[in-house]
C-alpha cells in the first residue's frame, strides 16, 4: 500500500508540473461556466449576466423543466462535446509519456530494484495515467453539480456518475497508448497510433450505425410489405397482378433484407469485440435523463414528432414513427453486457498483453 | 564467512546472437567492498542488472543475501545505484530519496528522517527541497547515492557511483565507501576507477567479453608480480645475470638525451628479506645504491594484462562476443 501511495502521489506531481493538466482544468471550469450562463424560462432561453433573452416555443420551461435543461446541457455540450472529445484529446496528450517515460533507460532501473512486482508497478503506473482524467471529469462534474444547483435549483448527485464512466471511456484508449508506448518507448508513436485507434472506433461506431440503420429499414419494409400482400390475398376484388407483383417484391425485398442482416452481423461482430465508447457515453446518457423524449440531444423531440417525410433507406413504406421506435428498442436492446463487459474484455486483453511484455522484459 | 552475493554460472545472451555473459561466477564476502572491473561493454552492467531484477537471465543460479536472485523482498535490504540513472526533473532531492524509500516499503516517518539524514551525509542538504531538473550531474550523483542507501540497506550495488563528480566528491564517495564497509555493509562496486577501487576494495574481479578473468584480494591477483628492486649507479655486476632482470635507466636528474649511468636489479617474486644479501654484495663492491624496495603491480597493471591476450599482449576489443563461442 505504501508502494502503490508513493506511486500515485508522484504520478500527482507529475501532472502537477504539466502545464497542460492545469490548462485542461481551467478550460473546464469555464466550460462549466458557459453553460451556467444559460438560464431558461417559461418564455425561452435568457443568457447571464448579459440580460439577453431568446424566445423559444421548444426551449421553455414549459417544455423542458430547468433540471432537464442543464441535464441536457450537461450531457450534450459538457460531457459528450468536451469530456468526450476534446478534454480526452487533452489527457491523451498528458499522459501518453507516462509509460514512455517510466521504461525509458536510466528511470526504470531503480523501480525495478525494490520489493515491488513488476505487474504491480505496471498497473499502477497506468491507473496513475487514469487519475488525470478521473482529476478533469471529477472537477467538472463537480462544477457542474455546483452550477445546475444554483441555477436550476435541483442539486442532482447523480452528475457524478460522469467520472467512472468517462474514466471507463478514457481507459479504453489508455490500454492502447499504454501497450503503444511500452513496445516502442515513444510517446509520439504512442499518441499516434491511439488517434489512429480512436478514429477507427469511430469508423466502425458509424458504420455499424448505419448498417444497423439500414437492416432495420429494410426489415420494416419486409413486414410492411408481408401486411399489404396479407390485406392484398384478403381482399377479393383486388388485381391479381397487384398480389403477383407484392410476392414479387417481397421476394426481393427477403433477399435484400438477408444481405442487410448479413452483412451487419459482420460488422457488429466487429464492433461487439472491440470497445464501445459512444455506447458507453449513451449508457451515461440514459442513466442521467430519463425522459427518454429528451435523450439524443436537443432535436430529439423534434425528431420524434416528426412522423411523416419521405423514404427512409429507400424505403417507402416505413413509417418514421415505427422507425423511431425500433431504433430505440435496439438500442436499449443492447445492454451493460454488450457495452462495457466487452470493452472492459477488450481493455483487460490489451493490459494483459501489456503486462506480460513489460513482466519479461530486460530494461 | 557468509556471502552477500553467490553467482554461479550465469548466462546471458541477448537476441539469440550477443553472449554479455558466458558462464560468469562470482563470490563477495558480507561486510567487504567488491570491485567489479572490466573493459566497456565486458557485461558488468548485465550481470549488475541481473542481480538487481532489471534484466533476466538466460542461465543462473545464485543467490544475493541468501535469498535466490529475483527473491522480490530481499531487495528491501538491497540498494542500487544505476549507472546513467534519471530522475524525475519535476521532484525534488528530497522528494525522490523519500520515493525509494516509499517503494522499499518504508514507512513515512521513518523515510522522511533517513532522507534528511542521507541527504545530509551527501551533502546536499541546501538543495534538497530544489527540483532535480536544476541539479547538475554530480549533484544528480549525489541525490543518487542518497537514495540507493534510503532503505538502510545491507548490500549496496553501485553502478560508477563518482561518474560526473568533482574530485573533492569523489573523496567524498570514497570515504562513504570505506565508511560503508565499516558499518559492516557489503558494497558491490562497479567502475572504471582503478585507482578508487584500489584503495577502498578488498577483493576485485576482472570482467572481459563476458568471462571472469581474475577474482581475488589484489596482493592475491599481483602476487606473481610482487619483486624486490636495487637501483644502481652505474654498469651491472657481471654476477648479477644469473640472479635476475637488470635494465639500464637515466639517474635521477639526468637529461633526456643523457646516456644511462645507472642500472636497475629485479629479484623476482623476492620480498625485501631476500634482497639483502644482494645489498651487502654491492656495498662490499662499494657501488652507490640509489633505490631498493619491494614493488608489485598496481591494479591498472593488472587490469591491462588481464584485458591483454597474453599470447599477443593485445588489449581485447570493446563490447560483448557476437555470434559463436570464442
Amino acid at each position: 500500500m505504501i508502494q502503490t501511495m508513493a506511486l500515485f502521489v508522484a504520478a500527482y506531481r507529475e501532472l502537477n508540473a504539466r502545464k497542460l493538466f492545469w490548462l485542461s482544468l481551467g478550460l473546464s471550469v469555464v466550460v462549466v461556466g458557459i453553460f451556467g450562463m444559460f438560464g431558461i424560462d417559461q418564455t425561452g432561453i435568457s443568457v447571464w449576466p448579459f440580460g439577453w433573452s431568446f424566445d423559444s416555443p421548444f426551449f421553455n420551461s414549459n417544455v423542458i423543466s430547468p433540471e432537464s435543461f442543464y441535464k441536457l446541457m450537461f450531457m450534450n455540450l459538457g460531457v459528450k462535446a468536451w469530456l468526450g472529445l476534446f478534454a480526452t484529446a487533452l489527457a491523451l496528450i498528458s499522459t501518453a509519456g507516462i509509460i514512455p517515460d517510466l521504461v525509458s533507460a536510466g528511470s526504470i532501473d531503480m523501480m525495478l530494484a525494490k520489493p515491488l512486482s513488476r505487474a504491480r508497478l505496471f498497473l499502477t503506473k497506468y491507473l496513475t495515467g487514469l487519475l488525470f482524467t478521473a482529476l478533469q471529469v471529477t472537477v467538472f462534474a463537480l462544477a457542474s453539480f455546483l452550477v445546475i444547483g444554483l441555477r436550476g435549483r435541483v442539486w442532482e448527485p447523480s452528475l457524478f456518475l460522469a467520472v467512472p464512466y468517462v474514466v471507463v471511456i478514457y481507459s479504453y484508449l489508455y490500454c492502447v497508448c499504454a501497450l503503444v508506448g511500452l513496445l516502442t518507448r515513444s510517446t509520439i508513436a504512442a499518441l499516434i497510433v491511439t488517434a489512429i485507434f480512436w478514429l477507427l472506433l469511430l469508423g466502425v461506431h458509424s458504420g455499424e450505425s448505419l448498417i444497423n440503420y439500414g437492416t432495420i429499414a429494410s426489415s420494416l419494409e419486409v413486414s410492411a410489405i408481408e401486411a399489404e400482400l396479407a390485406k392484398a390475398q384478403a381482399d377479393a376484388d383486388e388485381d391479381p397482378e397487384t398480389v403477383a407483383e407484392l410476392t414479387e417484391e417481397l421476394a426481393s425485398q427477403r433477399s435484400s433484407d438477408a444481405t442487410w442482416h448479413s452483412v451487419h452481423w459482420w460488422v457488429f461482430a466487429a464492433k461487439t469485440v472491440l470497445p464501445k465508447a459512444i455506447e458507453s457515453l449513451n449508457m451515461l446518457e440514459r442513466q442521467l435523463v430519463v425522459d427518454a423524449r429528451l435523450r439524443g440531444g436537443l432535436g430529439a423531440d423534434a425528431e420524434a414528432r416528426d412522423e411523416t417525410g419521405g423514404e427512409i433507406f429507400g424505403h417507402g413504406r416505413v413509417e418514421r414513427a415505427k422507425f423511431i421506435e425500433a431504433l430505440r428498442a435496439d438500442e436499449n436492446s443492447r445492454g451493460v453486457w454488450w457495452v462495457l463487459v466487452t470493452s472492459l474484455v477488450f481493455e483487460g486483453v490489451v493490459l494483459s498483453i501489456a503486462t506480460v511484455l513489460f513482466c519479461r522484459r530486460d530494461f | 564467512m557468509a556471502l552477500a552475493v553467490d553467482l554461479s554460472d550465469v548466462e546471458k545472451t541477448y537476441g539469440g546472437r550477443v553472449r554479455a555473459l558466458r558462464g560468469v561466477s562470482v563470490q563477495v564476502n558480507e561486510g567487504e567492498v567488491f570491485g567489479f572491473l572490466g573493459p566497456n561493454g565486458a557485461g558488468k552492467s548485465t550481470l549488475v542488472k541481473i542481480m538487481m531484477t532489471v534484466a533476466r537471465a538466460t542461465k543462473l543460479s545464485g543467490t544475493i543475501l541468501g535469498a535466490p536472485v529475483g527473491h522480490k523482498p530481499t531487495l528491501a535490504r538491497v540498494g542500487y545505484l544505476p549507472e546513467h540513472h534519471r530522475f524525475p526533473k519535476y521532484l525534488t532531492g528530497r522528494q525522490v530519496v523519500e520515493f525509494f524509500g516509499a517503494l522499499a516499503g518504508m514507512e513515512r516517518a521513518a523515510r522522511k528522517r533517513r532522507a534528511s539524514h542521507l541527504l545530509d551525509m551527501v551533502r546536499m542538504e541546501d538543495w534538497a527541497d530544489r527540483k532535480v531538473g536544476t541539479y547538475s550531474k554530480g549533484m544528480q550523483q549525489r541525490v543518487g547515492l542518497a537514495a540507493s542507501l534510503v532503505n538502510d540497506p545491507r548490500l549496496i550495488v553501485l553502478d560508477e557511483p563518482t561518474d560526473g563528480v568533482d574530485p573533492v566528491g569523489r573523496r567524498e564517495i570514497r570515504d562513504m565507501l570505506i565508511q560503508m564497509r565499516n558499518e559492516g555493509r557489503t558494497v558491490f562496486l562497479n567502475s572504471h576507477l582503478l585507482s578508487e577501487v584500489e584503495q577502498v576494495c578488498n577483493r576485485v574481479a576482472i570482467l572481459v567479453q563476458g568471462r571472469v578473468v581474475a577474482q581475488g584480494t589484489i596482493d592475491e591477483l599481483t602476487a606473481a608480480s610482487r619483486r624486490f628492486e636495487i637501483a644502481i649507479e652505474g654498469e651491472p655486476p657481471a654476477w648479477w645475470e644469473p640472479l635476475g632482470r637488470v635494465t639500464r635507466e637515466r639517474a635521477p636528474g639526468q637529461g633526456l638525451d643523457a646516456a644511462p649511468s645507472a642500472s636497475r636489479l629485479v629479484l623476482l617474486r623476492t620480498e625485501a628479506n631476500g634482497g639483502q644479501a644482494s645489498i651487502d654484495r654491492l656495498r662490499a663492491e662499494g657501488r652507490t645504491i640509489l633505490f631498493a624496495a619491494t614493488v608489485r603491480e598496481s591494479l591498472e597493471d593488472l587490469f591491462i594484462r588481464a584485458v591483454a591476450d597474453p599470447t599477443t599482449g593485445v588489449v581485447s576489443a570493446p563490447g560483448a562476443t557476437i555470434g559463436g563461442v570464442s
